[in-house]
């Protein structure tokens, strides 16, 4: 039998109430998210077309590199480009959810000064922003893997829910925690993108998985070790219909959690010194 | 029930700069100063209350205090000491153009600024002709934001926050950069709000609009509460300190 302190209920009414008035706000999560992607891009000519631009971009330069330049470590993947581009999207939204996750207070700094308001909702609308330009840039993964690759939609699809849904639990814990942290270091927004380059190049994306195959057993335990790992895997499995350990399953569900854990707690819990700190 | 909108005990702000000042990793976890000797007073023991349908002006030169204060009567910053009752829907107008964006439209800005505020989403759109027409800016309000004076950036965050139906409104020093008929109209709603027994907090620097608009002046001076009272008596003790302290 177990039993529930009163001070216990009380922790767990605050975050009830934290929640609901965190749902009251999404409208406003939801405009600002918008309003940034369109503020992004609103001087420039194509303007939204950079949603899809951007990517693809990213995709061209990563292909000219990796796929000719760097081309020995593509052995063993005959989808090299589509195994490349479903890589780079979906580890690129989770370098965006830091990278804007870590600014999202620092830049409205006019906002929390002024009203209040249950603070995540900068973090979350970060994230919305992050994930709109995702499920733009896999709106374009077929138009790109098609005709290279040959690869179309398919059953394995229905994997997709799932991956984007655990992946970004995953993105918002990350968000949450690089908010927290940047408001007091700032040094963190020096940090992150070299982090990010790092994270990158020990996550199966501009190499296949025949490449660390073929390596020491203790390096694939690092790489399996990256919390990366199971959402590219279960991204592969939607998008290319590769085969799935559920192993990974597992671990996605453990990463999100333990990401969003740390991430919303520690981020909660030092909300009202913010403040001070701006 | 209390007919107080307002009630303030004891209330201490400090600050920590060396804190605030961006710290770096080496310097969090390297050794540090003593604290007492960068801590900065901000409020001290301030204690008053505000009744509801009062216009409550703060003066105090700079530095005082009187921006803190504010912040701490919006919560959005807790007080190290002493306790805050506000009663009733707070709308702050600590700054100009909160939630604001300036690559946007006016038109998404008061979408944005109404949302940021805690309005939902079918109550700005039901209120978005009024801001508008009350704004003045039925012309521009397609253009973004940064196409905008100064003063009509603040007729549109100004006309956003009387819409948001508050019973307290706090102000820091936000009229000023109005035109004249701009002023006029402000103070003009703002008298309806206390009619409506709203109350109004009114920081400026501007000590005649202080006293002919405010019913109680308080004086904060270097943190503390120096004198509470008749707004004409507050500032002309407060204009005898200035003058003999020159
Ligand atoms: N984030 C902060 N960190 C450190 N000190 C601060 C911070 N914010 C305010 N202070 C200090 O607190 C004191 C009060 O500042 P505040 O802004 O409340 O003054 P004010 O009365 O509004 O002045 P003004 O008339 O110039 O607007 C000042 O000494 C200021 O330096
Ligand atoms: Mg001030």
């Amino acid at each position: 039998m177990s039993t529930v302190t009163a001070s216990d209920r009380a922790r767990l009414s605050a975050w009830r109430v934290y929640v609901r008035d965190l749902w009251e706000r999404r409208e406003f999560a939801w405009f600002l998210a918008m309003g940034n992607l369109k503020a992004r891009n609103a001087s420039t000519a194509l303007g939204l077309f950079w949603w899809i631009l951007n990517p693809l971009m990213l995709a061209g330069v990563y292909y000219i590199v990796f796929g000719f330049i760097f081309s020995g470590t593509r052995e063993g993947e005959p989808a090299f480009l589509a195994w490349l581009i479903s890589g780079i999207f979906a580890f690129t939204y989770t370098s965006t959810a830091m990278t804007s996750g870590a600014n999202s207070i620092l830049a409205n700094s006019k906002l929390l000064v002024n009203i209040r308001f249950p603070r995540m909702i900068l973090p979350v609308a970060a994230l919305v922003e992050a994930g709109v330009g995702f499920l733009a840039s896999l709106g374009i993964f077929y138009v790109i893997a098609w005709p290279v690759n040959g690869i179309r939609p398919g059953l394995s699809l229905v994997w997709l829910p799932l991956a984007v849904t655990l992946h970004t639990l995953f993105n918002l814990g990350l968000a949450a925690a690089t908010a927290r942290l940047a408001v007091p270091f700032r040094d963190i927004n020096n940090i992150i993108p070299h982090l990010n380059r790092l994270w990158m190049y020990l996550t199966p994306i501009i190499w296949p998985m025949a490449f660390i195959e073929a390596k020491a057993q203790w390096a694939q335990n690092v790489i399996q070790a990256n919390p990366l790992f199971p959402y590219m895997a279960l991204y592969r499995k939607a998008l290319m219909g590769r085969e799935l350990d559920p192993l990974n399953i597992w671990l996605a569900i453990f990463w999100a959690v333990v990401a969003l854990g740390v991430g919303v707690i520690s981020f909660v819990r030092f909300e009202g010194n913010m403040v001070r700190h701006l | 029930m209390s007919d107080h909108a307002i009630l303030v005990k004891d209330v201490g702000v400090r600050f920590r700069p060396y804190l605030d000042r961006n710290p770096t990793f080496r310097r969090s976890i390297g050794k540090r100063e003593p604290r007492v000797a960068e801590e900065v007073i901000a409020l001290a023991d301030v204690s008053f209350e505000i009744e509801k349908g009062e216009a409550y002006g703060i003066i105090g030169h700079n530095g005082a205090g009187k921006s803190t204060l504010l912040r701490v009567l919006a919560r959005t910053m807790r007080p190290n000491t002493g306790t805050v009752e506000v009663h009733g829907r707070t709308s702050t107008l600590l700054q100009l153009g909160v939630g604001f964006n300036n690559e946007l439209s006016g038109r998404r800005n008061i979408y944005l600024g109404g949302l940021a505020h805690g309005l939902r989403l079918a109550e700005v759109e039901d209120r978005f002709d009024d801001i508008v027409e009350y704004a003045g800016l039925e012309h521009a309000i397609d253009r973004p934001l940064k196409t905008y004076s100064t003063g009509m950036f603040a007729r549109l965050a100004f006309s956003v926050s009387m819409h948001l139906d508050p019973n307290i409104l706090l102000l820091d020093e936000v009229l000023a950069v109005g035109d004249e008929s701009f002023r006029e109209k402000s103070l003009h709603s703002m008298r309806e709000l206390l009619a409506r027994a709203g109350t109004i907090v009114f920081v400026s620097h501007s000590l005649s609009t202080v006293e002919e608009f405010c019913d109680r002046a308080l004086w904060l001076d270097r943190g503390q509460v120096r004198l509470v009272g008749a707004p004409s008596e507050v500032i002309d003790a407060y204009r005898a300190a200035v003058s003999s302290a020159e």
